[in-house]
């Protein structure tokens, strides 16, 4: 297995003590990811290192952060896939959330955004166990006798939003107005809205997203949608909820 | 806990740097950055158009001025800063109707070439005159 | 604890008016150039020429049209610029009303000009 010697350049912050970038090299095997690289930091170097990380296959949205400057997941991009063999590689931690430490932001303000539009995932299929025979079909691919559940609804629960908040770091009006709910949110009022039809339901939704702080402050940079790792498409979340907002106030009159 | 929080001041500029960052984005500060740049001519021009308030001889000390090579490629920038906001305008227009997300790159690319495509047309009338 | 994303006004219109002159421009200004840059003999109007063309009462319509639209839509984006800053409700109240009142003067300055000009 061949291995690389790897530069990183880390962004360091304790409290008390101002910013500054750590440097080191670690060897990591060619095939690995970054968040294997600075596992490699963590453990071989400096175990003062403060980073999130999980899953290691992008369905926890934990290890967020910024190399070279653009936001993506660490543990799905590989290290030859951003390293282009000489400078170090540069991380950084998310933009526009305060930093706790090193690698690490504070996102209550972001899981605020995202339960104001109270995208609460429900699981009434999985506290209404045991399930009964009638709830499943039996494929009728022979090789494919595998048992399907009849009502997927009730299974699925997952949108692709993985809460990972690149979005919101690499979106420009994030930077400045504290108060905007940011792609991730608008995405999630979007898919709310997408699942009821209740009119009192609706108009809530539609006026969060209405706000001077909501869909109208952004500026259609696709930034959001360009970063997200999970296909999410903020932006087109966002010009979907403006048209929706449009129609109904020319309906009104 | 205390959290590195940047100031306000460091924060507004940072939509300027749009190295490593996507098309929309360039888009984005282009058409911020013209936009600006047209607030501030706006109010240039209706600012020597009061020359036209003190009578023929200011104006026409303006005009011969104005007919000058060096205005004239004044003239020119000012005209690619108007047709790079307006063209692009319409895209943000047309996407923020929720028309023409999908392709808002391609449609950014096609938009600009036909920019530089009227820019070197108005540019050779321009100099001929 | 108080979510303050939970509850939001709602927005305004701006980003209609922002289309709708922004799309009214493409048009007036086209015509406002194409009028006084490239019909125009060697590109520019002298004096005798601004006032002819200032009496015509189509031209005078759609020049104060374009003032109208130009001024609505520069002072629209420049509030989105700054809105983009993170103004609170009674200080984006402020800020738009202020923006008005800029609004105002400059079409107001503009229309005096031109009645100077004409006669």
């Amino acid at each position: 297995m061949n291995m690389l010697e790897v530069p990183l350049e880390i962004f360091r912050y304790k409290e008390g003590e101002p910013p500054h970038h750590d440097t080191f090299t670690v060897q990591v095997p060619e095939t690995a990811h970054v968040i294997d690289a600075i596992d490699a930091v963590w453990a071989m170097h400096d175990r003062s290192l403060v980073f999130r990380r999980a899953c290691h296959h992008s369905s926890c949205g934990s290890c967020s952060l910024r190399v070279n400057g653009v936001e993506m997941l660490p543990c799905i991009t590989r290290v030859k896939d951003v390293w282009d063999g000489r400078a170090p590689l540069r991380l950084d931690p998310l933009r526009n959330f305060p930093v706790v430490s090193d690698l690490v932001v504070d996102l209550s303000s972001f899981f605020q955004r995202m339960s104001a539009a109270e995208m609460t995932i429900t699981c009434d299929a999985e506290s209404s166990l045991p399930l009964s025979v009638d709830d499943f079909a039996v494929s009728k691919i022979p090789s494919r006798a595998v048992e399907l559940p009849v009502n997927l609804s009730r299974f699925n629960r997952f949108e692709n939003c993985i809460e990972c908040a690149i979005c919101m770091s690499a979106c420009p009006t994030m930077a400045t107005d504290e108060k905007f709910f940011g792609p991730a949110a608008l995405a999630a009022i979007f898919r709310a809205r997408q699942k009821t039809d209740s009119p009192a339901d609706v108009a809530h939704l539609l006026s969060l997203a209405d706000g001077e702080h909501g869909v109208w402050r952004c500026h259609s940079a696709f930034e959001c949608t360009a970063a997200c790792p999970q296909a999410v498409d903020p932006a087109g979340k966002i010009m979907a909820l403006r048209r929706e907002l449009i129609t109904r106030r020319f309906k009104k009159r | 806990m205390a959290t590195l929080n940047y100031s306000r001041i460091r924060r507004t500029g940072r939509w300027v740097d749009v190295r490593r960052r996507k098309l929309g984005m360039w888009a984005y500060a282009l058409n911020r950055i013209t936009g600006i740049g047209l607030v501030v001519y706006l109010y240039l021009h209706l600012g020597v158009l009061s020359m036209l308030a003190h009578g023929q001889s200011s104006w026409d000390s303006f005009t011969a001025l104005a007919r000058s090579p060096f205005y004239l490629a004044l003239d020119v920038i000012l005209l690619a800063i108007i047709l790079i906001h307006g063209l692009n305008g319409i895209r943000v227009a047309l996407t923020g109707f929720d028309i023409g997300v999908r392709v808002q790159k391609r449609l950014f690319v096609i938009l600009m070439l036909i920019a530089a495509a009227a820019l070197v047309v108005a540019a050779a009338k321009i100099f001929a005159v | 604890m108080d979510n303050p994303f939970a509850k939001e006004p709602k927005a305004t219109t701006a980003w209609l008016w922002q289309v709708f002159t922004g799309i009214g421009l493409v048009i007036l200004l086209g015509m406002h150039f194409i009028a006084n840059h490239f019909i125009a003999r060697g590109g520019l109007r002298d004096f005798a020429d601004v006032v002819a063309y200032l009496r015509n009462p189509i031209v005078l319509v759609l020049e104060l049209l374009f003032l109208l639209f130009v001024t609505t839509h520069a002072l629209l984006g420049v509030r989105a610029i700054l809105l983009d800053l993170g103004f609170s409700g009674r200080a984006e109240k402020r800020l738009s009303r202020l923006l008005t009142g800029v609004g105002v003067l400059t079409v107001g300055y503009g229309v005096w000009l031109t009645w100077i000009i004409i006669h």
